[in-house]
């Protein structure tokens, strides 16, 4: 790992002897066969020392809410705890965690982000890497197929570099596809701080390939998972990363999803906590988008571009609506050629057809109007553009 | 007795001269051929020995020995069969010795004595220093073209013993016959809209630009490309003899009139091996398809399907013009001026030339621009979008402008290439762009935008400067190059949409 984040234990630094709660909540994470439902159990029934003695006892470990998490099996897991925990010193893994630049923070304490804080299925421990403190202001998670389209892909790129620039924070979970899209969008921007929320231990980077990706959302914002160090990243984790980003969300956006894709697990937890789900429309004969053109069915709002988000979250959308057009005036045959560039991507065949101009008299009028703002061009494609850009 | 006789072999494209010594002693009857024959050509044995006796002479009942000199060079095929033959005539006294004197003898023998046309008879008859060649009828054309010899043309065994010994005029070729008029291939009035391919392929013909057409299936790149040829001016004499010794070695038939005057094109199915492509083989030394297409056009269709260690065994010989294939038995160079058209499909589904048309994922789309290196896709100045033409235009009357007329075009800017002494703009070394292909201050200024914004790199800026001259030279523009020049350069040369998810 090469980044280190901005601060990584900020609150609770390793000391001899004085172990902070979060030193015990991290060994607890470490434990075979502890998933985030049974810590929170565990750890609803005694503090995370206390917790820790009685694993190391394999005694104590018979609290109602506990048993229902623990299940038939309990009387074998706890064994399995108790070995395992003989072999884990909380110190060293403290040590561990600051030496790979992780912080942890366990529910109810001091350190612990009020944004999950009040949820309904909070994490017990959390792990985070760079700032937590930006889990501030508003947040829109932007999720996704990992198979999506390069319009999907295109549009959630968008998606995140307006809302960041908007001062909107993207919460996403940093898959490859449409959660890749959205956070090079956030980062592109440079604006509200990006929120990546993963399923594996925050130094298995998974999918492999996304290193950079996850090195500049830690840089930038912050990284979270509950997942200990060396978590792999199991199926299971994928659901229960998915509920935290749902938690996080102030709104959730839907860019392109398959008929039972995983998005929609993430919609099934918005839904849980009262959190709006918006959803980007797609071509009828575009299979990733069969999952969102049915939530579209079933009556949620579309977010066709960021300003809908925006006014969904109770903002005012900026800059759109005053001030006259900056462009300088196109000559009257530029005109022309623009009436016939269109707002659809258009090739310089298509526009020399349109206007009978010769190519070298075409290519120096759309020259002319891309330097003024009013076509841009993508590779060997011309599109008019609605107001000055950037 | 001892005779010699003169041939040639052919190595790669080009032919050597070989001294044919037959020596022939009293001993145990016996015959050895010595001095790094092929198979083939020591076969000769067999042949040699069936088209005597076919032809009622002696096969020497004694020792035989016939020695290839230089004895270090490998000698492929039957081209010398006619001069061991000849030979062993001489060295067992049923032909003059004399009478080999001043003559060179190239062909192949049939069992029953008739001599037969061999590949490659172009280079090897110019390889040959005698002031007269013995040759098969079939290659009378080709010696003819080389026109330094007294042509013998004759059909089998017994006319040329005949003629050595005196007892009969040798045979006189037939004087040429005058070529019919080169065909031009299919006519660009065929196609019907697309301008701006159409204005790429006259660029491209113009200024020897290699040209990249991208576009989904059915947009007509393929008809786009055959049409290209047909752009280009016929082939100098000096040319045209380059191109004819490549391809009579290749064995490939020869137009009529013996000579490859109109540019050669060739299509290679993208399954091709480099080998195949860039020329080689174990010893025969085969010239590949880059060199088939010398002084033409060589036309990759589905560039993405080729196997990329193939495509960038292109790019050296790209850039220099021949291909030097190195093998532990030869060293060889092929030429190998090309002017390289390539068409691809946008991405796997085909449908990405729209933004937003694609249905292929990140990853099968970042696979697929990862099998053209960069480097290979510097060497195309000119990369087009070819869009599926709109209905109204297919079914519009009246064609577009005919090859005639854009060919005339062509021909002119070459003309203007060729006052600057190179054969077209794209040759025109880097040093000399300054004085050639000044930019005045617009372009200047349009230049610098695009630099800064970073649409175009220092590297690409050569490549549009070239292209923006051969579009002013199109139009019959002298002086510094203005905007409209470089705008059309710039607009011929897009990135590939599909380039931009390259993965770094």
């Amino acid at each position: 790992m090469t980044a280190a984040p901005a601060s990584p234990v900020a609150t609770s630094s390793p000391g001899a002897g004085a172990l902070p709660p979060a030193a015990f909540g991290a060994a607890l994470a470490r434990l075979p066969g502890m998933g985030p439902r049974r810590l929170a159990a565990l750890l609803a029934e005694a503090a995370p020392d206390e917790a820790w003695r009685r694993v190391r006892a394999g005694r104590g470990l018979d609290g109602p809410g506990l048993r229902r998490a623990l299940g038939t099996r309990a009387g074998e897991l706890v064994a399995r705890w108790r070995a395992a925990a003989a072999g884990l010193d909380p110190a060293a893994e403290w040590r561990r965690l600051a030496g790979a630049g992780v912080g942890a923070a366990v529910h109810g304490g001091p350190d612990y982000p009020p944004a999950l804080a009040g949820d309904v299925e909070p994490p017990a421990v959390l792990f985070h890497r760079g700032d937590p403190a930006v889990l501030t202001g508003l947040r829109v998670a932007i999720v996704g197929t990992r198979r999506c389209s390069s319009t999907g892909a295109a549009v959630a790129t968008e998606l995140g570099r307006d809302l960041a620039a908007a001062g909107v924070a993207v919460v996403s979970g940093l898959a490859s596809g449409i959660d890749a899209a959205a956070h090079r969008g956030a980062l592109a921007a440079g604006g509200a701080p990006p929120i990546g929320v993963v399923g594996s231990g925050l130094d298995t980077v998974y999918p492999r390939g996304q290193e950079r990706l996850w090195r500049d959302v830690a840089a930038a914002g912050v990284l979270l998972s509950e997942a200990p160090l060396g978590g792999a990243p199991e199926r299971w984790r994928f659901p229960a990363r998915n509920r935290v980003i749902a938690a996080l969300a102030d709104v959730v956006v839907v860019v392109e999803s398959h008929r039972r894709g995983g998005s929609l697990h993430t919609v099934d937890e918005a839904d849980r906590r009262g959190v709006e789900v918006m959803v980007v429309p797609g071509s009828v004969r575009n299979p990733a988008a069969a999952g969102t053109n049915e939530l579209l069915a079933d009556g949620r709002p579309p977010a066709c571009s960021a300003d809908d988000v925006l006014v969904a979250l109770g903002l005012a959308t900026v800059g759109r609506a005053g001030g006259p057009d900056r462009r300088p005036l196109p000559s009257p045959d530029d005109r022309r050629v623009l009436e016939a560039v269109g707002w659809q991507p258009v090739s310089l065949d298509q526009v020399a057809l349109r206007t009978g101009l010769g190519v070298a008299e075409l290519a120096a009028a759309l020259d002319r109007l891309a330097d003024t703002g009013w076509v841009a061009r993508h590779g060997g494609w011309y599109e008019r553009v609605a107001e000055a850009g950037p | 007795m001892l005779a010699t006789v003169r041939s040639a072999t052919l190595l790669g494209v080009e032919g050597r001269p070989v001294r044919v010594e037959i020596h022939v002693a009293p001993g145990l009857p016996s015959f050895t051929v010595v001095g790094l024959p092929d198979t083939t050509c020591r076969e000769a044995r067999d042949r040699v020995r069936a088209a005597l006796v076919s032809c009622g002479l002696k096969w020497p009942n004694a020792r035989v020995t016939v020695n290839l000199a230089p004895p270090g060079l490998r000698k492929v095929g039957a081209g010398l069969d006619l001069a061991i033959a000849v030979g062993l005539l001489a060295a067992s006294e049923q032909v003059p010795a004399s009478s080999l004197v001043g003559r060179s003898f190239l062909g192949e023998l049939g069992l029953d004595g008739s001599v037969r046309p061999v590949p490659g008879a172009l280079p090897l008859i110019e390889a040959l220093g005698d002031p007269e060649v013995v040759v098969a009828e079939g290659s009378t054309v080709e010696a003819q073209l080389v026109g330094r010899h007294t042509v013998r043309p004759v059909s089998t065994l017994t006319t040329v013993v005949a003629a050595l010994r005196g007892t009969v005029e040798w045979p006189r070729p037939s004087p040429p016959a005058a070529p019919p008029p080169p065909d031009r291939g299919p006519d660009l009035a065929d196609v019907r809209g697309q301008p701006a391919a159409r204005f790429a392929l006259e660029v491209a013909a113009a200024g020897g630009h290699h040209l990249l057409l991208v576009g989904p299936p059915g947009a007509g790149k393929t008809m786009l490309a055959r049409r290209l040829p047909g752009l280009l001016p016929d082939l100098s004499p000096e040319h045209a003899l380059e191109a004819t010794c490549i391809h009579s070695a290749a064995g490939l038939p020869l137009p009529p009139g013996g000579l490859v005057r109109r540019p050669p094109f060739r299509a290679p199915h993208h399954g091709a091996s480099a080998v195949s492509l860039v020329g080689g083989g174990s010893h025969t030394m085969q010239p590949g398809e880059i060199s088939l297409a010398h002084r033409g056009v060589l036309f990759l269709d589905e560039l993405g399907e080729f196997d990329p260690v193939v495509l960038d065994s292109l790019r050296q010989p790209l850039e220099e013009g021949t291909i030097r294939v190195s093998r532990a038995s030869a060293k060889v160079t092929f030429p190998a001026r090309v002017l390289l058209v390539a068409a691809m499909n946008p991405c796997p589904c085909g449908e990405g030339a729209v933004p937003g048309g694609c249905r292929c994922t990140p990853a099968a789309r970042s696979r697929y621009a990862r099998r053209l290196s960069g480097p290979l896709v510097d060497r195309f100045d000119l990369r087009v979008e070819v869009g599926r033409p709109e209905v109204a235009d297919l079914l519009a009357d009246g064609s577009g402008e005919p090859t005639a007329a854009v060919a005339a075009r062509v021909a002119a800017a070459r003309e203007l290439a060729a006052s600057r002494g190179v054969p077209a703009n794209a040759q025109l070394p880097a040093w000399r762009l300054d004085e050639v292909a000044p930019l005045d201050r617009g372009a200047t200024r349009l230049v610098e935008r695009r630099l800064r914004e970073g649409r175009l790199t220092g590297r690409g800026l050569g490549g549009v400067r070239r292209v923006a001259r051969t579009v002013a030279d199109l139009a019959g523009h002298t002086g510094p190059l203005g905007v409209e020049h470089v705008s059309a350069a710039l607009a011929l040369r897009c990135e590939p949409l599909f380039l931009e998810g390259r993965a770094s």
